[in-house]
């Protein structure tokens, strides 16, 4: 069966967040927990002289939810195998084992499991698999007002977009190999670079 | 009768049982993924071509609706409603992704309106101010709707008969727009205004608070707002320059602004130029370079551009001398001294004889020479220019003149009245030509700026045309005594100046009785006397008209999805109630119910717009689109001057403007305030300058409009203030100047208000400039220090001397760490 | 300084330590087995070995609050595939459970000697194993520079030998205290009652022992700091987030972590060293060895918080 992924096209995304706040209002997510956050990743500096200011700055957003990894390190440590990968590749997390250990939440680079506390596990985005089921689009993907977000088999969002996913501030690719492609904003910075930094840590 | 505190209750949107059905259907879907109902063959692909026709599997039903706020943008909505609440929101799923035809998807805010709809804010019954108590105190009493109505019919009419109709004062307020019946602005347009209509009348007030100044400017300059082309047609422009022009943030919706702006960069990557204090989503999306100056400064960086293509002979003169008067001394209209056309003002041979270099302009705008040598040389060669300004730039102490020196700029490229030009005013777009027969005529004819109603309740009986830009009468004869507030929150939060906004409503001596008309317990329900809860527009049916969507055009019909919550009302039955008791029903309802009228919106527009569907098909539809044409201003002008000439005085355009001048030497200014007939940059109090010299306030702070709330709209959703959070925003060598690191909180303040939130350090606002996102609600602590981070804090009464305009990107503040 | 995580602070710490204690147990069993037969030297260390039971069983119940549902516990138990985890608590019960075995068949001398040493080898090596696997739950997260580093397995041992050792002083020198008081309610005060209790080859024992024990922690104090200085110059340039890792090694809690090791480990180890050495009445030794236990548990623990304020994870 092919393998699922989602692609992001970094240069139309202004941050709106309208993926993240429908994601939380298809799964009824509280605040605290929510499986798509955006990051803005901002650098640079001015330059003065006397009475000017020149600026050097770049600034991008990155939304981000599961990948849903070829290599997913949170199936991986997952003491209960709660977190499990489906034929499609959706990584998703059974709700009867999940013992909330959070180890999870440790492990992953992307910060997809998010712990609910009313529920005491784990939660994740299982790229609206209902929806999926009825021949729709996941709920991020159908509200970008940007039209940023695609999914589909990775290997046709690969052949489509290209293949990169390592862009600050994601991490390196290796360690988990996401099912993700990224078109670039014309500032991206290389995974690694350290060039910028994530400039809403608290929105993430 | 009840008495009691009103505390935030919580209501919970969706039931718990909901919840878990929901869940189950959830899980019943994975389920069916796991057990290989996916295949390839049946792939949704990418996109939005395949995203039709979603139906959750146990829904009772998807009813349309909208997101109606004043953001320019307006946004369908579905509603799946389940056990009478709506269990989730869905956006548009009609048309494609290209311009003209574009699905219409909500941004953020919209998709957040579950929480907004189910708010612990929600006002529930009718309440009043409880004797005894000064007003802002939140002391409420619950009474009956019959109380009321009564009490407000009985003090309308005591006033009318006392003070007359001009005492009786409907404020501004946009919280719900768009809608036919259920609009709160324009005044002129909205269920109160009608109401007051019928009984005599009321003040009017003119400009808004989002473009008093260029509304203001333009009547001078173009006789009018004209709208500079839409953004779709920067297509066919050389070069796109956007002055304090945001769309990706100001008009986010998926099918208006953002959407066409970028697209259309996308497929024609027209090179775009950023003018702006922060860099902007705007800037960082669309913009391949950005150039920062000093708020208040934009006249001074027109004038410079103007040197370099005066200087290179790269202005279009043949358009100057046939459309424009006052480039240049050929052109100057009878009785005005020599030296005083545009041209002698930028080559220094006017009244100031200071020429308008790159130099002179750098050390004012900080922006260096060579940077705006290169701006007028690539602006001077390029043609078409499609140049537009936001309405940041105007809403400034000098903001009439920042938003002509731009308007200016558009006529020396020559780019007025043609495809891929623009007039330098902010992008217009198609719009439906809809019917509103609601709207009656205000046989009151007197008007004041719509910022002075504060003046207007302190010392109205004192405010003269020349001094307070009264409207229809050379002086006021009354003083504000009732102030009407339907879904508006400029009656404390939105104005200039908290604090002593709120010290002037606490004396009720003054304004005797404040009806707040909201569905949330907003900064400004605080301060009513009786607070009337309103429905939300997902409780009630209405037509709505299009928002800003570059060439497309459309009308929603946002039918009842839910029964109105609590025992809140629909705006129609309110003023209908009170009609009856001012013996008015009759003229106020025409007998019609609201579905009444909202046919009748229907039938009457299809007289102009033949192929709008019936009101039961488009009902059924829920929204109608049409590609309309790209948004030119001045086409007819453009072709024949002479035959179609503009409403200013001389017919031209007017960059000199003949009526500014008589203007600059009748009406009474404020010491320093200054009225120019060229658009000149003007010094002003707490300007650049004055930032520059004053060592307890040296930071400009600006308000930019931010993603959490459509102005204050959305500001108590849960989920909106977690995505985007408050916080000042301040540039890095300032930040490290006072030992501030990103998320510190820290306070912002000035003589008139203390503000605390968090500290957003980036190098993406220029050094000595803060931005505190504007609309956050107001929330003094014990000591008055404003916890919500509401801008207005900080900003002050001073109106701007032509449109007596808000002046609320004029303030200087100090920044310490908390 | 952390405390969301105190379940796993506490767990952590007291099975390093039990598990350490259990192995110090074991070597002053088979060095000084050798000089004075076992059962001269069980009836010194046996008190200390039932005091392991209880700490443990502490850690794991401590761990429990780490399960957001504890309903679902045993599930835990299904992933020994992949994860390190799972096999911390397997290997966390099983060295629990052989400890429980061999701690009632030495309290009952149940089997012969030396199948209860066989026993008591397993139960050590299960030990020394879970030691090893609990630091591969936090060395295996690559995205975790501040964890993924040799220093995480390094430390772990450290601080098993270290508390192990000052515990099992603790303890022995608790339990001579303990029956000295014991008997001097019955005997003629406190003196006649350390000469009843404690024989010369008890005496012999305990001061060789404590010696021992004196010597280890000086030297895993020398560890210790040495590993915490390479982990620290290692992060310090590794990139923003092993930067930011590395900043949590550097407040008043940082240092009152090393001052109290350095105290414990160090300066009143070099006391015990030279009181166990002189002919030194039980009182003193175990106000010495008892002091430095609780010191270098307290710096311990801070240092476990430290190590889960130090999570910083690449990525968003």
């Amino acid at each position: 069966m092919d393998k699922l992924g989602f692609s992001f096209d970094q240069t139309l995304c202004n941050g709106c967040k309208a993926c993240s706040v429908a994601c939380k209002d298809k799964h009824d997510l509280p605040v605290g927990v929510t499986w798509r956050r955006v990051a803005e990743y901002t650098g640079g500096t001015w330059q003065q002289d006397g009475d000017t200011v020149v600026p050097n700055v770049f600034s991008y957003f990155t939304s981000m939810s599961c990948n849903h990894c070829e290599d997913p390190i949170c199936v991986k440590v997952c003491p209960t195998t709660a977190m499990h990968v489906g034929e499609d590749g959706i990584v998703s997390i059974d709700q009867d084992k999940c013992v909330g250990c959070r180890y999870c939440e440790w492990a992953c680079p992307y910060s997809a499991p998010q712990f609910d506390p009313s529920s005491g596990h784990m939660t994740k985005c299982d790229m609206c698999a209902d929806y999926r089921a009825e021949g729709e689009d996941p709920a991020c993907v159908a509200a970008c007002p940007s039209r940023a977000l695609g999914w589909g088999p990775i290997d046709e969002l690969r052949a489509e977009h290209g293949t990169l996913a390592g862009v600050e501030p994601l991490p390196d690719p290796a360690i988990t190999r996401p099912r993700l492609v990224i078109v670039p904003h014309r500032d991206a910075q290389p995974t690694g670079q350290g060039t910028g930094a994530i400039i809403n840590p608290e929105e993430l | 009768m009840e008495t009691k505190d009103v505390e935030p209750t919580v209501t919970g949107g969706v039931s718990r049982r909901s919840v878990l059905k929901w869940s189950a259907a959830v899980g019943g879907g994975a389920a069916l993924v796991g057990a290989g109902v996916y295949s390839s063959a049946a792939l949704p692909g990418i996109g939005s071509e395949n995203a039709v026709g979603l139906v959750p599997a146990d829904e009772d039903a998807i009813v349309w609706s909208s997101c109606n706020v004043n953001c320019g943008s307006r946004c369908p909505l579905r509603m799946v409603v389940k056990d009478g609440q709506i269990a989730r929101v869905l956006a548009d799923d009609t048309g494609d992704d290209s311009i003209g035809t574009q699905q219409i998807r909500a941004c953020v805010r919209g998709r957040s309106i579950r929480h907004r709809i189910y708010n612990p804010d929600r006002l529930k019954t009718p309440m009043r101010r409880r004797a005894g108590t000064k007003r802002g105190a939140g002391q409420w009493d619950e009474i009956t709707w019959d109380e009321a109505y009564d009490e407000i019919a009985t003090t309308i009419t005591r006033l009318i008969k006392d003070h007359g109709n001009e005492s009786i004062y409907l404020n501004y307020g946009t919280g719900t727009l768009g809608g036919t019946i259920t609009r709160s602005w324009p005044p002129s347009d909205t269920p109160v205004a009608r109401l007051m209509n019928c009984v005599g009348g009321y003040l009017n007030h003119y400009g808004d608070y989002s473009s008093a100044q260029i509304a203001g400017a333009a009547e001078y300059h173009y006789g009018g707002w004209i709208g500079s082309n839409s953004f779709d047609d920067a297509k066919n422009s050389q070069l796109q320059v956007m002055f304090g022009n945001n769309p990706l943030e100001t008009r986010m919706s998926g099918g208006g602004e953002t959407f066409v702006t970028q697209q259309t960069k996308k497929l024609h990557n027209v090179r775009t130029i950023v003018i702006d204090p922060r860099y902007s989503e705007t800037a960082l999306g669309i913009g391949d370079q950005w150039i920062a100056p000093r708020p208040g400064t934009d006249a001074a960086l027109v004038a410079a551009i103007a040197h370099v293509m005066i200087s290179e002979d790269l202005q279009d003169q043949e358009f100057l001398d046939t459309y424009c008067q006052g480039f240049d001394e050929d052109h100057m209209p009878e009785g005005i001294p020599a030296g005083n056309s545009y041209r002698s003002y930028v080559l220094g041979t006017g009244p100031d004889g200071i020429e308008k270099t790159p130099e002179w302009a750098a050390s004012l705008t900080g922006v260096p020479a060579s940077t705006l040598v290169q701006l007028g040389r690539e602006i001077g060669r390029a043609r078409p220019v499609h140049i537009t300004q936001g309405w940041g730039p105007q809403r400034h102490a000098n903001g009439e003149n920042q938003a002509r020196a731009i308007f200016t700029l558009a006529a020396m490229t020559g780019s007025v009245g043609v495809p891929g030009g623009g007039t330098g005013e902010r992008e217009g777009s198609y719009s439906l030509p809809m019917a509103n027969p609601f709207v009656m005529e205000n046989p009151v004819e007197t008007a004041i700026s719509v910022f002075s109603w504060t003046d207007a309740i302190e010392h109205g009986a004192e405010m003269t045309a020349l001094r307070d830009g009264v409207r229809g009468k050379d002086k006021l004869d009354t003083g504000i005594k009732m102030v009407w507030q339907y879904a508006g929150n400029a009656l404390t939060n939105q104005h200039g100046d908290i604090n002593r906004t709120v010290a002037l409503l606490e004396d009720d001596s003054l304004c005797e009785m404040i009806v707040v008309i909201d569905n949330q317990m907003t900064v400004s329900a605080r301060y009513a006397d009786i607070l009337l809860p309103d429905v939300s527009n997902a409780e009630q049916l209405d037509v709505v008209h299009q928002g800003s969507a570059g060439n497309m055009g459309y009308a929603i019909v946002a039918d009842k999805a839910i029964e109105p919550l609590y025992d809140c009302k629909t705006i129609y039955e309110m003023m209908s109630e009170i009609a009856v008791r001012l013996g008015v029903e009759k003229e106020f309802t025409e007998g019609k119910t609201q579905e009444d009228w909202v046919r009748q919106v229907v039938d009457e527009s299809r007289e102009a717009i033949p192929d709008l569907p019936e009101f039961d098909d488009l009902r059924e539809l829920g929204v109608w689109k049409v590609e309309g044409e790209s948004y030119i201003g001045l086409t007819d002008f453009r072709a024949d001057p002479v035959a179609n000439p503009l409403a200013t005085e001389s017919g031209k355009i007017d960059i000199f403007s003949k009526p500014l001048w008589e203007l600059s030497q009748t009406w009474e200014l404020p010491e320093g305030d200054r009225i120019t007939a060229l658009p000149e940059q003007l010094s002003t109090w707490e300007g650049p300058e004055e930032a520059r010299t004053n060592t307890d306030f040296p930071l400009q702070v600006i308000g930019h409009h931010f993603k959490q709330r459509t102005h204050s709209t959305y500001g108590n959703v849960d989920w909106m203030k977690e995505a985007h959070p408050q916080v000042v925003w301040i540039n890095t060598i300032d930040a490290e100047a006072r030992g501030v690191a990103n998320d510190d909180l820290v306070e912002v303040f000035n003589d008139r208000g203390r503000l605390r939130l968090p500290a957003r350090v980036t190098a993406r606002i220029m050094p000595g400039v803060l931005s505190v996102p504007q609309g956050a609600w107001f929330k003094p602590d014990t000591d008055g220090v404003d916890m919500g981070g509401s801008v207005n804090t900080l900003t002050s009464w001073h109106a701007s001397p032509i449109a007596k305009g808000n002046a609320q990107h004029t303030t200087l503040a100090q920044l310490k760490k908390a | 300084m952390n405390v969301h995580e105190l379940p796993m602070i506490m767990f952590t710490t007291l099975a390093q330590m039990s598990v350490g204690a259990f192995v110090v147990l074991g070597i002053i069993q088979i060095v000084a087995a050798r000089r004075f037969g076992s059962d001269a030297i069980d009836k010194v260390t046996d008190p200390a070995l039932y005091a392991i039971g209880p700490a443990m069983v502490l850690g794991l119940v401590a761990s429990m609050f780490h399960m957001n549902d504890p309903m679902h516990t045993l599930n835990v138990l299904r992933n020994v595939d992949s994860s390190w985890l799972t096999r911390e608590i397997l290997l966390g019960t099983g060295f629990a459970g052989l400890g429980f075995v061999f701690a009632f068949l030495q309290w009952k001398k149940l089997g012969s000697v030396r199948q209860r040493q066989a026993l008591a080898l397993v139960t050590a090596v299960v030990g020394l194993v879970l030691v090893g696997s609990m630091s591969m739950i936090y060395y295996s997260l690559v995205t975790v520079p501040a964890w993924h580093t040799l220093a995480t397995p390094a430390q772990f041992f450290t601080t098993t030998f270290l508390l192990g050792a000052l515990a099992v002083g603790a303890a022995l020198m608790g339990a001579v205290m303990w029956r000295i008081r014991v008997a001097s309610r019955d005997a003629d005060g406190v003196v006649g009652a350390e000469q009843t209790v404690v024989d010369t080859t008890s005496r012999t024992v305990l001061t060789s022992s404590l010696k021992g024990i004196g010597v280890a922690a000086i030297v895993l104090l020398g560890i210790e700091f040495i590993i915490i200085a390479l982990h620290l110059s290692e992060l310090s340039g590794a990139g923003d987030v092993a930067g930011q890792s590395a900043a949590v090694f550097s407040g008043g809690w940082f240092v009152a972590r090393l001052v109290l090791v350095f105290l414990g480990a160090g300066l009143l180890s070099v006391f015990l060293f030279r009181y166990a050495s002189s002919a030194s009445t039980a009182r003193p030794l175990a106000i010495l060895v008892s002091s430095s236990f609780a010191l270098v548990l307290v710096g311990e623990l801070i240092g476990r918080s430290l190590f889960y304020d130090s999570m910083f994870r690449i990525g968003m």
